[in-house]
């Protein structure tokens, strides 16, 4: 097999026979970073969601409903962390990937059985990872060749490889690829339940730019705009069977429509300046939470020029003196409920509630199998105890009611033991405190001067007052609110 | 700043109306500031004292200086004027007002022409205090504390010395204010009321200060500082 990449990738890697798949000079290396990936990612989403197990395992267990931007940010971050340079951090990724797929198993509400380590399962999202990136380089007008293709491909299975010992469940080729995603597409895929709903709430909820932060109502109306065209794009780019059997129509002018968008985001890739263009830059941007680390940001300048723009919008449009005191300050037992404890967005409290925040954490510090495996435990004694004590009509899961009637009970010894662990594993360096570095892993934002933190170091007991206090429904923290209630 | 209550009691106004007043007098002396080549100006508007005054009166004053900063901002940007603040530390400062003190700041950062200071909440002995505690949390050998290092750990440290202090309507105390800065300062007394004070009483106090004679700093462009409050 040739190694020749189109020259529109990278004129870079075109020579570069490297013999590493993954890692800087693959194609999936670039476009991985490239900020047309968001696409691929979207529309791999998708394609997954329609997968029955797929799906099951989404309904049950996924932050998806509630939290749709958590997920896509968390496939980009992995998928770059598989890529990584350094081999070691691939195999940590692969691990970490394998021991919360092995969480994640059951039967759904129609008894059928899901196991997300099922490899058939793993070769599909890989699949559909692969198909999308295709797609995506079609539609942007820069179809690959056949070498191309095939080099994309044998990535791709090298990539599935670090996750499954026995190299996986994938055709060997790329000839017999096609005819198995073919197969998937005609006989495997349904109208699932969550296709639907990551259609309809994932371009729903885009975070708001710096700009429009503090701007929710003008954000809003923007994204009500183009939230649909979006939502329009991803649709008119699956594949025609599919899109039939979901039920979604075509839409007139959706061809132009997705050829202007892919082919902008390659026009963009190609004319703007790289840092610009890469997809986690405009992450970041999106992350309202986020704030640069000091050193090192290739985009100070830009991020300068938008924090500029957004202080003057600020200041030129009229806010209130007063901010409604009960909106920002003080949030109701309930709102606590549905925006904090309930992840997965049923109105139940449940173990994959409780779970889904131990992974969020463990995926932001990418902790080893010792330090997830105690973070779990914690959050599983907590969630017994929880089960014990607010569970009233004994269903094995709280609602909304339950919850609101017994607040009190929410510092419990266990919850104390989650914050204890929470701050041995996020205090990286074992010298108990978070300094800034540590703090920033966990919740991706600078110090939070207001509350008060000047010396730039949270001591173990301020840690677990202000986390006891957070998961108490007592006191605002944005820092907190970022990690478990924002999208 | 200074006189505004006299200013008010002297119309029979309230003396929130002597805060509404001051604001002519704030703009126009930016104004001559700018226009006479002033690179630093600083203006007191609220010291860590002025808490203690009548909650209605603080309420009034915090809304004054929310509108100002939202109704002069963009000029204040067009014009070149970096602008900063110093001390805004207490949690009385309502989120929204520091919000857009942040705005302001974050607006202004790059410009150079003249750098604006307000002080606002600020105490001069606190400021020593936070340095002190800023050499002690660096772990700074008690002989490599100088005057020269000592500065460095003081709120926006590149900030030079104070040339001219101008405190309006006859007083005549320091109160707190920038205290390790104005070691060396001039000091002019005006009688006028800060709400009447207007770009020739600026350009007055200028000329009192250039016919002293300094021993420290210079006097070919004089920096200035206006006292408020």
């Amino acid at each position: 097999m040739s190694n020749v990449a189109p020259a529109d990738i990278d004129d870079g890697i075109a020579s570069a026979a490297s013999a590493d798949p993954l890692g800087p000079g693959s194609m999936l290396y670039d476009l991985s970073h490239q900020v047309r990936w968001g696409l691929v990612a979207t529309r791999a989403i998708v394609l997954e969601a329609a997968h029955p197990q797929i799906d099951a395992a989404l309904i049950t267990n996924s932050t998806f409903v509630a939290h749709p931007w958590r997920r896509l940010r968390n496939t980009v971050l992995s998928t770059q962390r598989m890529v990584n340079p350094d081999e070691r951090v691939r195999r940590r990724e692969a691990a970490r990937l394998n021991r919360l797929h092995a969480r994640i198993t059951g039967t759904d509400a129609e008894g059928r059985p899901f196991n997300a380590a099922d490899p058939e399962v793993r070769a599909w999202v890989v699949a559909t990872m692969f198909e999308s990136t295709v797609t995506m380089c079609r539609l942007s007008g820069e179809s690959l060749d056949g070498p191309a293709l095939d080099r994309l491909y044998s990535e791709f299975l090298a990539l599935l490889a670090l996750m499954e010992p026995d190299g996986g469940k994938l055709p060997p080729t790329l000839r017999e690829f096609w005819p198995y995603y073919e197969f998937m597409i005609e006989e495997r895929l349904e109208n699932t339940e969550t296709v639907h709903i990551i259609l309809d709430r994932l371009f729903a909820q885009v975070p708001a730019p710096p700009l429009l932060r503090d701007r929710p109502a003008a954000w809003a109306a923007g994204r009500a705009l183009a939230g649909p065209v979006a939502t329009a794009i991803t649709v008119a780019s699956l594949p025609e069977p599919l899109r039939a059997r979901l039920g979604l129509p075509e839409l007139p002018g959706a061809r132009t429509l997705i050829h202007t968008a892919y082919l902008s985001t390659r026009l963009a890739t190609r004319l703007l300046p790289e840092a610009w263009t890469r997809l986690d830059t405009v992450m970041t941007m999106l992350d309202p939470k986020y704030a640069p680390a000091p050193d090192g940001d290739p985009l100070a300048g830009l991020r300068r020029g938008a924090a500029k723009a957004g202080a003057l919008f600020r200041l030129l449009t009229p806010s209130p003196m007063t901010p409604p005191a009960d909106e920002s300050r003080l949030r109701s037992a309930s709102r606590f409920f549905s925006e904090v404890l309930d992840q997965t967005g049923n109105g139940y409290l449940d173990w994959p509630d409780v779970a889904a925040m131990a992974r969020e954490i463990a995926t932001r510090l990418d902790l080893d199998a010792q330090d997830e495996d105690r973070l779990f435990t914690a959050f599983a004694d907590w969630w017994r105890e929880l089960q014990k004590e607010l569970d009233t009509d004994g269903d094995g899961r709280i609602s909304g009611q339950e919850y609101a009637a017994a607040t009190a009970a929410m510092t419990s010894s266990a919850l104390i033991r989650v914050a204890e662990v929470l701050f041995d594993v996020t205090d990286a360096d074992g010298d108990q405190t978070i300094d800034a570095r540590e703090y920033r892993a966990l919740f991706r934002t600078a110090f939070d001067h207001d509350a008060g933190d000047a010396d730039e170091r949270l001591t173990r007991a301020e840690f677990v007052r202000r986390f006891l206090n957070f998961m108490a429904g007592r006191g605002h923290s944005d820092a907190y609110e970022g990690l478990f209630a924002q999208s | 700043m200074d006189g505004n209550g006299r200013w008010a009691a002297q119309r029979s106004l309230p003396r929130t109306a002597g805060h509404q007043a001051a604001e002519a007098a704030v703009i126009d002396v930016i104004e001559a500031a700018h226009t006479a080549g002033v690179e630093w100006l600083s203006l007191y508007a609220f010291s860590t004292e002025n808490w203690r005054r009548p909650a209605a009166e603080i309420d009034v004053l915090l809304r004054l200086v929310r509108r100002a900063i939202r109704k002069h901002a963009l000029s204040l940007h067009a014009r070149g004027v970096r602008c900063r603040f110093l001390g805004v530390a207490d949690p009385r400062i309502p989120p929204p007002l520091a919000r857009d003190i942040a705005d302001l700041m974050a607006l202004t950062r790059d410009n150079r022409r003249m750098t604006l200071t307000v002080a606002f909440d600020h105490g001069g002995r606190r400021d020593i205090v936070e340095a002190a505690r800023s050499l002690i949390r660096d772990g700074v050998p008690p002989e490599q504390v100088t005057e020269e290092s000592f500065a460095r750990h003081l709120p926006h440290p590149d900030m030079p010395e104070v040339d001219l202090v101008i405190r309006t309507s006859g007083e005549q105390r320091i109160s707190n204010f920038m205290l390790w800065q104005v070691a060396y300062a001039e000091w002019v007394f005006p009688e006028v009321l800060w709400p009447d004070f207007r770009a020739e009483h600026f350009w007055e106090c200028l000329d009192v200060y250039r016919r002293r004679d300094r021993r420290f700093g210079g006097v070919q462009v004089p920096t200035a500082t206006g006292k408020g409050a």
